[in-house]
């Protein structure tokens, strides 16, 4: 009877897994999914019964809160470092589970419990760290590129005898000895995740992702194992299954053994981060951006009339598309083509992003109807008879060189047929190769027209240009970023009074450190700098004022809004860091927003305006911003801390 | 032995099945098909109940309340965002 009921809830799991073939299907798949978890758990209960019920409900209470919470406010860029994290957490739980089973005296544990047991804590602890640092690396919390220790493998193997050592040793010792060993093995096991998890970055991220999530389900697999309980080890299996099989085709997709990118090869790779440094560096270089802006011009008309021309379009969407945030102005874009009647696909390669299924996601969340997203064996067929190709931030998944050259990192991974196309527009940052490091012919094409830049603002002058609404354009187009660290940099340079007005946006960025270390710079030149703090900026009151005590900032500096508000009209530069309501003149201006009546800051009064915003979109409110659109200011948008970083940068290279 | 073997059974069951169901998903699902298995895969709540099923020392208490949290955590954050993920998903309508 008990196996009956155990097997009828593992039938409902796998009935809600079935509905995930079909995307209509797959939000009531997730539903039965969830039910069968909570099946699972309620016969739990009635089965074995619970002694101590206080801890118990506070924990499970603090947990669902805890996570329910998480859950809301993340977004779908977010998403896959929020998975991570979480793949993280259940390895708590994993480790945590086979410890105090391994350790209770209660009940004597069999071999085989107990050699699921230990075998629970390593690959628990393991997806615990191997987890925690694909999360960070995925949230920029981390650099994303491979990280190498000296004598990594030598480590790597090490690490890995010893866990067999101590893992077997375990199983001859006393009670106490053996209670330090398995503490052993989580430390290890902890490392090991660790070791593995530095030296795999960038495009590699979703292998990672996904052997995580295989681990994982082995992980609480095991756990059944060591109390013997069916439903454990079915649910176990079921994610097993599903995290191998992602790791499988993530593999295939990007031809790559799993051996080569858990084992990657120093040397190999070597070449390639350097190569990658420099085009991310080339984001803060001015002179690169501003030498292409200018001949970008004629390309821009021939794509429009291109795409004018074009019958069918094919979009192919990569990483580069979700750094700069396009996914909207896409959708806009392929919106407006279909609207003039045109034919317009997504091809979606199954590795584009940072994990299985990244783009589609990110295009679903830009409202793009997913019968246009179009796999990538299906749409080859397509690519030869299109008119238009549209490759937006994407680089090694269309690159011939993978089919046509030997030899090289990508030579046989399935690749989109980008080049047979009719003729192919790339909205790429930069021209230089991709992750594999191998250079794309595609873009050197006759039939190419390369229109270099951050892509948000590329697709978004492309739109612009398609529905003739040229007009506004340095208001819509905000400078490029570069341009704008400049203009700042001018400005702060020959400033003598500069106000600082930070917002929550700094705290998220963590930019305080870096801000101090600008406000010092400009001390040194003789400008006096004070800090303008209003009465609700941040998340709790007097926020900004803890954050910038910690970052050293004397509290005479730190003004109140009262105080500061007379200054501004005698101040050379108000710098915004993350702060948008508070500085909103909308709140002043304009009757029955929400922030009509809100006293502001008055950084409009100032003579120059630095905005340093993550993006210029409204504020908690959701009213526009009306400094944004002041001709004074210049808005520098981007992580506040890596603005500071640039600020700080630029300062001291600055010469007159 | 019975135990042995009814485990081995369930698990390889368990996977060969997930295996050929799973290996169907479009791609176009994986990133909410990870995410789900993501909140199943945290089933160790079950574990961690059981742990209290027994009088509990204090260390137990602390280790097991950790668990409980964590797994809860993964579970309910995994669900919902599954939930949430999958309503963006949206098909065209057809106009005919």
């Amino acid at each position: 009877m008990t196996l009956f009921i155990d097997f009828t809830v593992i039938a409902i799991l796998i009935a809600g897994i079935r509905q995930f073939r079909e995307p209509r299907r797959a939000k009531r798949g997730n539903l039965t999914a969830a039910f069968a978890l909570c099946l699972a758990f309620v016969l739990v209960l009635y089965r074995h019964g619970i002694v101590d019920v206080g801890p118990v409900a506070l924990s499970l209470l603090a947990g669902a809160v805890a996570g329910y919470a998480l859950a809301r406010f993340v977004d779908m860029l977010q998403v896959p470092a929020m998975i991570a994290f979480q793949h993280g957490v259940g390895g708590v739980a994993a480790f945590l589970v086979s410890f105090v089973e391994l350790t209770r005296t209660i009940q004597a544990l069999n071999l085989v419990s107990e050699i699921s047991g230990v075998l629970g804590l390593i690959i628990g602890s393991l997806t615990f760290s191997g987890s925690m640092i694909a999360s960070a690396k995925l949230a920029n919390k981390m650099r994303p590129a491979p990280r190498f220790l000296p004598f990594h493998n030598y480590l790597v193997f090490s690490n890995l005898a010893a866990l067999a050592a101590v893992g077997i040793a375990t199983f001859f010792a006393s009670a106490g000895v053996a209670f330090c060993f398995y503490i052993l093995e989580i430390l290890l096991g902890t490392c090991f995740g660790l070791l593995l998890a530095i030296r795999i970055g960038g495009a590699d991220m979703p292998v990672l992702i996904s052997s995580l999530n295989a681990m994982a389900g082995f992980a609480a697999a095991l756990c059944g194992m060591v109390i013997e309980n069916q439903l454990l080890i079915a649910f176990g299996a079921t994610v097993a299954a599903s995290g191998s099989i992602l790791t499988y085709v993530m593999c295939k997709a990007m031809n790559r053994k799993i051996s080569r990118v858990i084992f990657p090869s120093y040397k190999s790779r070597q070449a390639v981060p350097e190569n990658k440094s420099e085009t991310t560096v080339s984001s803060i270089q001015p002179v690169q951006v501003r030498r292409e802006s200018h001949d970008a011009t004629d390309g821009f008309t021939g794509a429009v009339s291109i795409m004018r021309a074009a019958e069918s379009v094919i979009i192919v969407p990569g990483y580069g598309m979700a750094l700069a945030k396009a996914q909207q102005e896409v959708a806009a874009l392929a919106g407006e083509l279909t609207a003039m009647g045109k034919d317009v696909k997504y091809a979606i390669h199954p590795v584009a992003g940072r994990m299985p299924g990244h783009m589609n996601v990110l295009l679903a969340e830009a409202g793009v109807e997913y019968d246009m997203l179009v796999e990538m064996d299906v749409i080859n067929n397509d690519f030869h008879a299109t008119d238009l190709v549209l490759v937006i931030g994407a680089c090694d998944v269309v690159n011939p060189a993978a089919a046509e050259v030997e030899g090289t990192p990508i030579s046989g991974m399935p690749i989109l047929m980008a080049y047979q196309a009719k003729k192919v527009v790339c909205c790429n940052f930069d021209r230089s190769p991709g992750y594999s490091g191998v250079v794309n012919p595609l873009f050197e094409q006759p039939n190419t027209i390369f229109l270099e830049g951050d892509a948000r603002k590329t697709v978004h002058r492309l739109l612009q240009l398609l529905t003739g609404d040229t007009a506004p354009q340095e208001t819509l187009i905000p400078v490029f970023a570069a341009d704008a660290t400049d203009e700042a940099v001018r400005i702060l340079a020959s400033a003598k009074s500069v106000v600082v007005l930070p917002g929550y946006g700094m705290a998220l960025a963590k930019a305080q450190f870096k801000l101090v270390e600008l406000t010092a710079l400009l001390e040194k030149r003789g400008a006096s700098v004070k800090y303008a703090i209003h009465p609700v900026a941040g998340r709790m009151p007097g926020h900004m004022n803890v954050l910038l005590a910690e970052a050293d900032v004397e509290y005479e500096n730190l003004l109140e809004m009262d105080e500061v508000n007379p200054l501004f009209a005698e101040t050379d530069v108000a710098m915004v860091i993350g702060a948008c309501d508070v500085v909103n003149p909308a709140a002043r201006e304009k009757e029955g927003t929400p922030i009509s009546g809100m006293p502001i800051l008055l950084a409009q009064d100032a003579r120059h305006i630095i905005v340093c915003n993550f993006d210029d979109k409204p504020g908690y409110s959701g009213v526009p911003n009306k400094l944004y659109e002041n001709k004074k200011t210049v808005m520098i948008l981007g992580d506040a801390r890596e603005t500071m970083t640039n600020l700080v940068a630029a300062l001291q290279n600055f010469k007159v | 032995m019975f135990n042995l073997i009814l485990m081995v059974v369930v698990f390889l069951v368990s996977f060969v099945i997930g295996y050929l169901l799973i290996s169907r998903v479009p791609p176009l699902l994986h990133t909410p098909l990870m995410s789900m298995t993501n909140a199943i895969s945290a089933v160790t709540i079950l574990g961690a109940l059981i742990l209290f099923s027994f009088p509990t020392s204090l260390v137990e208490k602390i280790l097991g309340s950790i668990a409980v949290i964590a797994a809860t955590f993964n579970v309910v954050g995994g669900f919902v965002i599954t939930d949430k993920m999958l309503k963006l998903f949206k098909e065209k309508k057809k106009i005919s």
